[in-house]
């Protein structure tokens, strides 16, 4: 009997193992993670006097600013995802050719992602001013008069619209390398011979890109457009340094506005709880609406 | 050297899953034993479970008489040869092979004898300072299986070895691992697929399928006294030529009728039928077993469909209610395709099996 | 023959359109990374004229003469194509000081002596003369002028080396229990990964203000690193599961069939395998602690990280963008450097992830 003791241990020991693997990151996250977020939630379901309360919910949605927020956010969210993945298919297709220099021109493609964004704020702004390299470019190219200047941030016509195309350009501008990259390993892991047999078979570069390559890049391709869609709703750093609180209002920017610019107000603590919230909500609506329409639940119930 | 015991062993993979079947099975002293079944028969995991890579579900693996079934891979004192042979790509060839003994605290001098040792048995002398990627696929070989023999095991285990060469290497190699194992006598279990290199390499043979063990045995016995009908088709090629027929008796003689022949069997077979009383009856016939005779002496004629010379022999292929049957001949006389040829069968070798049970009968 | 040359031709003239598209491509993706690393180098006075020049300048022509007050100074404008007048002083230390901060020229109080000397030994009524740019000046300027640059920076490296440490431990254990293992819960904790980050980031900061200044955390390096490494962790996770998967199994089992135990078999054969890998996890990781600046200024104090210093260079009122330029270009340079080493381990980091 004595025997059989350290044996069942041993095999007790083992099937623990993953779960012993794992125990770090889930009391990680519990302490670093969980922890702040249920402050955050009290935060928001309770007045300046501790008291539970729905109102800071109502104070949200009753926020001049919040709508707007809501329509640039989406705005931004839709097309900035869409030109990032186009951008990013381009690039990783091109990459993919394995053509004389093609490493070098991953890593140059790969420097915008590279970046801080304090350095691509000071990029952009110095771009964006008046008199900055922008302007000065298409001067020098003879798009611009003397003297005429475009005022890319500012002026009088400096309207909304034209305000989120920068934002979205701007964005993509440094996102596309990290979308990129996980499309090109997803393209690179694919088995050469499918695409062969696709051109075999009569398909030309277009036909094997859609029939062929695409459907088999589809698991990549949700990897790398839920990562992107989570981060694009949470869109804000790149727009408070080019235009400043409150010019293009979006959501997590009002989380922000209220935590740091006005933190004397009574209601600013609940009224960035209550963003916060509401912005985790539409987050996790979107991915999980996300996930489901492009099949990525789908194996988990076939298995 | 040693012996090695499985005892009603079980393997379940979740609830349902059932690898392996309640088998026993003993290995002898020196012994060359190879598991032989189609894929997903349960082989490769009874070995596994025999490693220690696989738990045990239920049942017992006897080393030496000792109980190893709980103990981890490490305290076994055996060795593998993997699929992909798994050697370190990292270490060279000298490291590889000299891991093991480390680990087991030799002496610096005589790791370095026992690594020279057994590259040269295994013809690798030369590249012991090579990385695995210099090496061709049958070098690689070589390195693994270096490196299994030199730890000197109790039981010496082989997962398809051979499977990842070229066909020309595989039948060479094959002679070589049966050369090695005649120099360094280690119990070995050998997991194959293909029943060609189980019958050239074994001493003995264990077919499995769907987890069980169907027929344990020499390579001659499996060969000629196949089981059932599933180690009579699987063994052999080309394998075993069956006939639906019925039993039917006159003057005291039994006839094995079908609609294109009638074959009276002779006292012996007559004999070996006597406790069979169903009417329906496969018959099986080795290739080498159908013979070409002259019309006279013949029980049937058909068209050759197939003539296909090998040197040696010859093999002849003909239709039979949609089945192909298969003659392996003497390489003359060459029938021309679409003659007829007049066959009979070799009395001494048939093989009758009970279509409901696919048992053998009259053994 | 003459089929032979045309397709010849074909091919050239084809390979030559997709060199220019693809440096063309790449030229415009990267127009904006060189204005600002051109502006780095600018002398402050260029750095505010309009148009801003395209190329930084090697060097600074002057013409002297004699002013109301002293020596007149001119230098020329690449922009007026003429030579302005900028300073009117007898003073051999402002005009030093002024050469070399608003023209970023290298000049001594000696040399300027030698060229008044010239002027009054002359007779003429102007003198020229030409010195080499300082183009390290802003770079120069930024690390010693910015208040906290280096000590910062030297801090950045710590919370960056930190989190890369919790990050491929905690996420590392966790990366190789997903590639090895079947267990319960592996899927909840594989969307896990994503859920962590639908929460904002920056709404995390806030209140981990509080936690970490009750833990004696805040405004210390191992806070942030704390704080940064809750995202780095979940990619760190999916990265070295992929990396790991990447290893076959075998190899480890065989350690172990030769007589390995199971630690013995991951660090002598799995861990120097996946090495490579790993370290281009870390690279990443470093990208992320390195450029973020959010959680920094939020959870720092007195302790700044170099991100914020450069963010207090670009917005603060002393700012000059020459500066911050040259902040940002500082601070960007040890990430494109590791980029270029990650930029081969793409397909091992990313190979094996799916959602």
């Amino acid at each position: 009997m004595a025997a059989t003791k350290p044996k069942s241990l041993r095999k007790k020991l083992e099937k623990a193992t993953p779960y012993l693997l794992v125990l770090p990151v889930v009391a990680y996250y519990a302490i670093f993670w969980l922890r702040p977020v249920i402050a955050v939630v009290i935060g928001s379901l309770t007045d300046a006097n501790g008291a539970l309360t729905l109102h800071n919910f109502a104070m949200v949605l009753n926020d001049e600013k919040f709508w707007p927020a809501f329509n640039n956010t989406a705005i931004i969210v839709v097309a900035s995802v869409t030109i990032e993945f186009i951008g990013a298919l381009f690039l990783a297709l091109l990459i993919n050719r394995k053509f004389f220099g093609s490493s070098i021109f991953l890593f140059l493609t790969l420097i915008p992602m590279a970046l801080p964004a304090v350095a691509t704020g000071a990029m952009w702004i110095t771009g964006f001013t008046a008199h900055g390299w922008l302007n000065s470019l298409l001067y020098y190219l003879g798009f611009l008069a003397e003297g005429d200047k475009i005022y890319w941030l500012g002026g009088l016509e400096a309207n909304t619209f034209k305000l989120l195309v920068l934002v979205i350009l701007v964005d993509a501008w440094q996102v596309i390398p990290s979308m990129m990259i996980i499309l090109l390993a997803g393209l690179q892991n694919l088995p050469e011979e499918t695409k062969e047999a696709g051109y075999v078979f009569g398909g030309n570069y277009m036909t094997v890109l859609r029939k062929i390559t695409m459907p088999m890049l589809r698991p990549t391709i949700q990897t790398a457009v839920i990562l992107r869609l989570i981060s694009a709703i949470q869109i804000w750093l790149i727009i408070v340094l080019l235009l400043g609180f409150g010019r293009l209002p979006v959501l997590v920017e009002r989380i922000v506005y209220y935590h740091e610019e006005v933190p004397g107000l009574d209601i600013s603590y609940q009224m960035s709880a209550g963003y916060t919230i509401i912005v985790s909500v539409i987050v996790s609506l979107t991915a999980l609406v996300y996930l489901r329409a492009s099949g990525a639940f789908k194996k988990e119930e076939a298995a | 050297m040693a012996t090695l015991e499985i005892l009603n062993v079980t393997k379940r993979f979740g609830r349902k899953v059932i690898a392996v079947d309640d088998i026993s099975l003993e290995v002898h002293d020196q012994e060359f034993l190879v598991l032989l079944g189609p894929s997903g028969c349960g082989k490769t995991t009874t070995m596994r479970m025999v490693a220690g890579l696989e738990e045990v579900t239920e049942g017992t693996i006897l080393i030496d008489g000792v109980d190893v079934t709980d103990l981890p891979p490490r305290k076994r004192n055996i060795s593998m040869v993997f699929q992909n042979y798994a050697i370190w790509p990292h270490m060279t060839v000298f490291e590889n092979i000299a891991y093991a003994l480390r680990l087991k605290h030799m002496a610096k001098s005589e790791i370095d004898r026992i690594v020279r040792e057994v590259a040269g048995m295994t013809n690798i002398g030369e590249y012991l300072e090579r990385l695995p990627a210099q090496l061709s696929g049958g070098q690689q070989q070589r390195v693994a299986v270096a490196r299994a023999i030199a730890v000197s095991p109790k039981v010496f285990l082989m997962d398809e070895p051979l499977s990842n060469l070229d066909a020309k290497l595989r039948v060479s190699m094959r002679t070589e691992l049966k050369a090695i194992h005649a120099s360094a006598k280690a119990t070995t279990v050998f997991v194959t697929h293909d029943q060609s290199e189980a019958m050239s390499i074994a001493d003995r043979i264990v077919i499995m399928r769907d987890g069980k063990i169907i027929q344990t045995g020499t390579p001659e016995e499996v060969y000629e006294k196949s089981a059932n009908l599933f180690v009579a088709d699987f063994i052999g090629t080309p394998p075993t030529n069956f006939f639906d027929v019925t039993l039917q008796k006159s003057n005291g003689t039994l006839h094995l009728v079908n609609p294109h022949f009638d074959l009276s069997l002779d006292a012996a077979n007559t004999a070996r039928l006597n406790g069979y009383n169903k009417e329906q009856l496969v018959l099986g016939v080795r290739p080498e077993n159908i013979v070409l005779t002259s019309e006279k002496d013949s029980i049937m004629g058909m068209t050759a469909l197939v003539v296909e010379p090998q040197g040696s022999h010859q093999v002849i292929a003909f239709k039979m209610d949609e089945k192909m049957v298969k003659v392996v001949a003497p390489s003359q006389p060459k029938p021309d395709m679409g003659s007829t040829i007049h066959l009979n069968f070799s009395q001494g070798t048939l093989r009758f099996f009970d279509p409901e049970t696919t048992f053998a009968i009259g053994d | 023959m003459n089929r032979k040359t045309k397709k010849t031709v074909y091919k050239a003239v084809k390979e030559t359109i997709f060199y220019l598209f693809v440096t063309g491509l790449i030229g415009a993706m990267l127009l904006p990374v060189y204005f600002i690393i051109s502006l780095s180098f600018l002398s402050t006075r260029e750095a505010y004229r309009y148009p801003l020049p395209l190329v930084p300048a090697l060097q600074t022509k002057f013409e002297m003469t004699h002013g109301e007050r002293g020596y007149l100074l001119s230098v020329y404008d690449r922009v007026e194509k003429d030579y302005q007048t900028v300073l009117d002083t007898s003073e051999l230390e402002k005009m030093e000081v002024y050469i070399k901060s608003q023209l970023g020229t290298s000049i001594s109080q000696e040399e300027i002596q030698a060229e008044m000397d010239r002027l009054d030994d002359s007779g003429e009524d102007s003198i020229f003369f030409t010195k080499p740019r300082n183009l390290l000046y802003n770079y120069d300027t930024f690390f010693k002028v910015t208040r906290d640059a280096v000590p910062a920076l030297i801090r950045s490296l710590e919370i960056a080396a930190l989190t890369i440490l919790i990050s491929i431990t905690i996420g590392g254990l966790a990366g190789y229990a997903f590639a090895r293992y079947i267990f319960k819960g592996k899927d909840a904790l594989k969307f896990s990964v994503l859920f962590v980050r639908m929460f904002p980031g920056v709404a995390i900061a806030l209140p981990m203000v509080i936690i970490l200044a009750k833990a004696n955390l805040y405004d210390e390096p191992l806070g942030l690193s704390l704080i940064y490494s809750v995202g780095a962790i979940g990619l760190t996770i999916w990265i070295t599961a992929s990396i790991f998967m990447g290893i076959p199994e075998s190899l480890e089992q065989a350690a172990q069939v030769f007589g390995a135990t199971k630690f013995q078999a991951f660090m002598r054969i799995t861990f120097p395998l996946a090495l490579p890998g790993l370290a281009a996890s870390a690279m990443y990781t470093f990208l992320g602690a390195w450029n973020e600046t959010v959680g920094a200024i939020i959870l720092t104090q007195f302790k700044p990280t170099f991100s914020v210093v450069v963010y207090q260079t670009l917005l603060g009122a002393s700012g000059q963008v020459n500066l911050a330029a040259a902040g940002g270009i500082a601070m960007a340079l040890p990430a494109v450097f590791f980029t270029f080493f990650i930029r081969r381990y793409i397909n091992q980091m990313w190979g094996g992830v799916t959602v």
